[in-house]
């Protein structure tokens, strides 16, 4: 159960991106297969099939060559492939393996908009308050206080570290609001990964994260992966907190124009809290990513 | 396609209170919104910050509130006054969205690019109109113009006439088609234009030329009508794709200059005494529009014997045609008072300076303390009606000599039970007062701001009062009267440049951008709070102390670049290759 | 006994009746049905309540009932002293909203299904929708223009919103996820507006309220 793309939305401008090509890519969750049948995506502007066989192994080609098999691996409840030879391994994230977490999928939703514009949102706090109004925001506690961005030299990957955000709600074991902490990691150009504070344990994080599929330039499929400190809420209650979380971004980057990431900071009015976005911006740049951005002159 | 000229982009009654109307012109789209004034805005449908369209936001009556991060921009002008990420910030003069052109005639609401003057007078349209039903259609607007030509619609006097019967004659012009429809001795003319929301897409906008009986059957008759001239051209015309695509032009790089330049040329439209010895003054620009106002602004006035003086703005949100200031005649103040009271008079022209905040209202909380000494009120009273229009809470605490002290008393009484005139008190009675309003503010409202301006004595009691109440430092804000430039208490430094062979001091609280431009050197600027990069000057020689977000780690222990808008030294002397 | 409804966060029609209960100021429980991605609707352990598995099911009491538009009526019928939100005195106003309650049935195989494709990836003729979609928005739009000339404000003939007002709202004001632009129809986005200031209005995901917060 993939977005289907119609014909309009191949774009010839998809696909050419050979950063991106060299990328693994999330492509469909391991949930919406069924042994012994065939589904297919588009990524990168390019048509997939994929099956799962009788024995539950997952393979990938492309639409119009069915020799042309793909390389796959399975990670994060989500099947990931790769359109060329990948340049390098899928990220890690060793809280996703601990064995007393909460691992769960919550849902894929198309949107239309670049994966640069949802990652950039993701990592954006100024907007609670006024996009998840009571939940993880509300006026007139509007403030975003200063925090650390850096580029580990060593996975090139954006930190942004000592965020704290004042949130009413800010997960489903919250009972009362809470001064929040945040750190946001982007270990991909088209995922992302947040790390928050739980209720739960002072000294652990919930880990939330978004995955795009690129289908076009304009166009993705959104992955909701979390591993959560939570033992009490069912799956359906963590998947409807986390549907209405993204579900009141989605408007949002869907009136976004131009919907590709422009990378010329000059474009756009980036202001002091938008440090992160800043550099995710030149690192994407430095990664000379053209699929879903405009690059700066 | 660029059809050029003014366009109907929406009827006045499209633009109800509060709402925000989403226009299309050629492909450009626009946010268009009446603030309760009255104040018609055709803005570009995209907030500087993020790119999100404007159109879903908040009217709030005077200011248009951005979605994404609530960030505000003002009638008139479209000037952002507010960013709540940044609630201590007053944002930069160079964060305003473009603007088009905006009038109403006939009844419809009109735009366009590069326009000037008004759209076309239509002879056959008096002073009693009907607006007809808009329809889109989804066909070119030349091929709609093309197709009007052939429309047919009965008399006023004669709905029921076979349109057969009817005899139409159809005049052609630049921007319009006119049609007349007679039968039987009665007839009725209608204007048609056509707007290009963009290349594929057109309104017909129709306007009868007289105001029938009964307007709802002529509404219908002629809503019919047109309904079949749309089916018969979409049948004609190659489909349209369902999903048009952010009709949007591409951003473009915004450098800005300086902004509106140092001075600014007013008119006194009105003087008036607001109390015996407070003359207000509402100043009008000779050309152009006035720099946004913010709440706690001030310009610097230029008197005509060369002295300057500071005054903070009245403004409410939503005024920003004018600025509004209130001048207390100052017996000892050095003369600049004295010419304002009894030289300047209606429609004089004076010289200004653009708006500068140095008391910027925080909003990120629910109760707000203003506590004004005398002409203190001034800046106060541009916060109360900012604080009032969120709907918060706020109390507005005057103290004046005498009852007749009071300036501007409208607007005071207009805040109700919110404000309160305490007069004639003596200084000890004075300090009981403020200590009896902060110890019952901290008590009633723990996240409590506190906003102060007055005389210097009266600030002196409000801190230690608010100190001893429990106050923490950050709460409480106060603007002297004496000194309304922020004080500023980074070094001065030395920067000399290595191309031009110039040495230039920047003092304390100027910054090295605006120093370099007072200097001549052209240099672009964008956020000028140190985010967007656009304003970076290179370094030969020296440390620079980094004040911005732009720059990485690396670029910055390199210190061979630095963003003038923020940006300091650490050094006594940096050398810059300009 | 309180109100129960099994309902899904993202569901149009799910959102019609949660509307109609924060209007009415009923209690109620939602029981989260996991629509997408784990298709509990078509379950066994759901369809012993809906046999046809569909969301939204509403249980009060010994009244059990599936469909949004059925239990608008019966919401505004058992829990409306009022009487207003589906007012059956009056034939006409009756008619008129059984008509517009029909339109939204045609709302839910238009702009409704453009919004599942785009959405969830449902495999249909997107196209073919949205252009169903925009028919419908220009006869709704008419209708609204019209209504506002003859100084009415809702869908119906009363001077105060019905259930019909609530059953089409949804899919109206949603219909841009599914790629249906409401620029054309000015008439539809202020009455958007108007439905957004009735007291007790509720957001859902996709749906912005009338003031900032």
């Amino acid at each position: 159960m993939s977005p289907t793309v119609s014909p309009g939305e191949l774009d010839e401008r998809a696909g050419v991106d050979p950063v991106a090509r060299g990328l693994w890519h999330p492509l469909v969750a391991v949930h919406d297969l069924r042994r012994g049948q065939q589904g297919s995506a588009v990524l990168l502007g390019v048509r997939l099939d994929y099956t799962m066989a009788g024995d539950g192994s997952v393979s990938v080609c492309r639409s119009d060559d069915h020799d042309d098999r793909r390389p796959v691996q399975i990670a994060y409840e989500i099947v990931w492939t790769c359109l060329d030879e990948p340049a390098t391994p899928l990220f890690e994230t060793p809280e996703a393996l601990e064995t007393d977490r909460r691992i769960v999928h919550a849902g894929t939703i198309g949107v239309h908009v670049s994966a640069p514009r949802a990652v950039e949102n993701f990592l954006d706090m100024a907007h609670f308050p006024y996009v998840h109004t009571d939940i993880l925001g509300a006026e007139p506690f509007t403030e975003v206080e200063e925090y650390s961005v850096h580029v580990d030299p060593d996975t090139n990957e954006v930190w942004a570290t000592d965020c704290v955000f004042w949130q009413p709600v800010a997960a489903t074991t919250s009972t009362e609001g809470q001064m929040t902490d945040y750190r946001y990691r982007v270990p991909h150009p088209y995922c992302v990964v947040l790390y928050k504070t739980t209720p739960v344990d002072p000294d652990r994080f919930d880990v939330i994260a978004l995955f795009c599929r690129p289908i076009a330039p304009d166009r993705i499929e959104a992955h909701m992966f979390l591993a959560l400190l939570d033992a009490d809420n069912s799956d359906a209650d963590i998947r409807r907190f986390q549907l209405t979380i993204f579900g009141q971004d989605k408007p949002i980057l869907e009136n976004q124009f131009p919907k590709e990431l422009p990378l010329d900071p000059r474009v756009e009015t980036p202001i002091r809290a938008d440090k992160v976005a800043i550099a995710y911006r030149r690192w994407l740049s430095d990664l000379g990513i053209t699929h879903g951005v405009i690059p700066a002159a | 396609m660029t059809v050029g000229g003014w366009q109907p982009i929406a009827a006045l009654d499209d633009l109800a209170p509060r709402h925000v109307f989403q226009a299309s012109l050629d492909g450009q789209e626009l946010a268009v919104w009446r603030a309760d004034s009255g104040e018609l805005n055709a803005w570009e449908n995209r907030c500087l910050h993020r790119g999100v369209r404007l159109s879903i936001g908040f009217n709030n009556g005077a200011e248009l509130l951005c979605r994404y991060h609530g960030w505000r921009y003002a009638t008139g002008t479209a000037g952002c006054t507010y960013i709540p990420a940044h609630p201590a910030d007053a944002p930069a003069r160079t964060i305003t969205n473009r603007t088009y052109p905006i009038v109403e005639r006939y009844g419809l609401v009109w735009s366009g690019r590069e326009v000037d003057g008004r759209p076309e007078e239509v002879a056959e349209l008096g002073a009693h109109t009907l607006v007809l039903r808009a329809l889109p259609v989804w066909a070119p607007r030349s091929f709609v113009l093309d197709a009007l030509v052939d429309h047919r619609f009965a008399p006023n006097e004669g709905l029921d006439v076979d349109p057969a019967e009817v005899e139409m004659t159809c005049d052609r012009r630049q921007g319009s088609i006119v049609l007349t429809a007679a039968h039987g001795g009665s007839s009725s003319t209608v204007v048609y234009w056509v707007q290009s929301l963009d290349a594929h897409t057109s309104v017909i906008r129709p306007v009868l030329a007289e105001t029938p009986d009964d307007v709802i059957a002529v509404l219908r008759h002629h809503a019919r009508a047109l309904r079949e001239l749309v089916d018969r051209v979409e049948r004609t015309v190659p489909s349209r794709s369902v999903e048009p695509q952010g009709p949007l032009e591409t951003p473009v790089v915004v450098e800005r200059s300086a902004g509106s330049g140092p001075h600014i040329e007013v008119r006194v439209r009105r003087k008036w005494w607001t109390a015996p010895d407070v003359a207000a003054f509402e100043l009008t620009p000779l050309a152009g529009v006035l720099p946004t106002p913010q709440p706690g602004s001030h310009i610097d006035l230029r008197l005509p014997n060369g002295l300057v003086r500071q005054y903070s703005l009245t403004n409410g949100p939503g005024e920003s045609d004018h600025y509004r200031i209130g001048v207390k005649l100052e017996v000892d103040g050095g003369g600049g008072s004295t010419l304002l009271h009894d030289v300047v008079t209606e429609g004089d022209v004076l010289t200004i300076s653009g708006p500068r905040n140095g008391f910027p209202l925080r909003r990120d909380t629910e109760h707000t303390v203003l506590i004004a000494g005398g002409i203190g009120l001034t800046p106060l009273l541009a916060m109360a009606q900012a604080i009032r229009l969120d709907r918060r809470g706020f109390e507005l605490h005057v103290f004046v000599r005498g009852e007749d002290a009071l300036a501007f008393p409208d607007v005071v009484e207009s805040f109700g039970a919110d404000a309160t005139v305490h007069v004639a008190l003596s200084p000890a009675q004075t300090a009981g007062r403020i200590a009896d309003v902060l110890v019952a503010a901290r008590a009633s409202h723990p996240g409590a701001l506190v906003y102060a301006c007055g005389p210097a004595p009266m600030l002196d009691v409000v801190r230690a009062t608010a100190a001893a109440a429990g106050w923490a430092d950050p709460a409480v804000h106060f603007e002297y009267f004496s000194n309304h430039h922020e004080i500023d208490d980074s070094t001065p430094f030395e920067v000399a440049l290595a191309r031009s062979g110039t040495t230039l001091e920047v003092p304390a609280g100027t910054s090295l951008l605006e120093v370099l431009r007072g200097a001549g050197v052209a240099l672009p600027s964008s956020c000028e709070k140190g985010a967007c990069g656009t304003c970076a000057v290179p370094v030969i020689d020296g440390t620079p102390d980094h004040h911005d977000v732009y720059l990485r780690d690396a670029e910055r222990a390199a210190n061979t670049t630095m963003l003038s808008c923020v940006s300091r030294a650490r050094s006594d002397r940096l050398v810059l290759d300009l | 006994m309180t109100i129960e409804l099994y309902d899904y966060v993202l569901s149009a029609n799910c959102y019609k009746v949660r509307l109609l209960l924060s209007l009415l100021e009923v209690d109620h429980e939602l029981r989260t049905v996991d629509f997408h991605p784990a298709r509990e609707h078509r379950s066994e352990a759901f369809r012993r309540i809906n046999p046809m598995g569909h969301i939204p099911v509403l249980v009060d009491d010994d009244v059990v009932l599936r469909d949004a538009h059925a239990i608008l009526v019966y919401l505004a019928a058992a829990h409306d002293p009022t009487g207003r939100w589906y007012p059956t005195t009056d034939a006409r106003v009756l008619g008129e909203m059984g008509q517009w309650v029909s339109f939204a049935e045609a709302l839910m195989s238009s702009a409704s299904a453009a919004r599942l494709h785009v959405n969830l990836g449902y495999d249909l003729d997107v196209e073919a929708a949205r252009r169903d979609a925009h028919a419908l928005f220009r006869v709704l739009d008419d209708h609204l223009w019209f209504q506002e000339k003859a100084g009415r404000t809702w869908l119906c003939s009363p001077e105060h919103p019905t259930i019909a007002d609530i059953a089409v709202f949804p899919d109206v004001v949603l219909s841009e996820e599914g790629g249906v632009s409401r620029l054309e129809y000015p008439a539809i986005r202020r009455w958007c507006d108007r439905v957004k200031a009735v007291p007790g209005f509720d957001v859902m995901p996709g749906v912005f309220g009338l003031g900032m917060s």
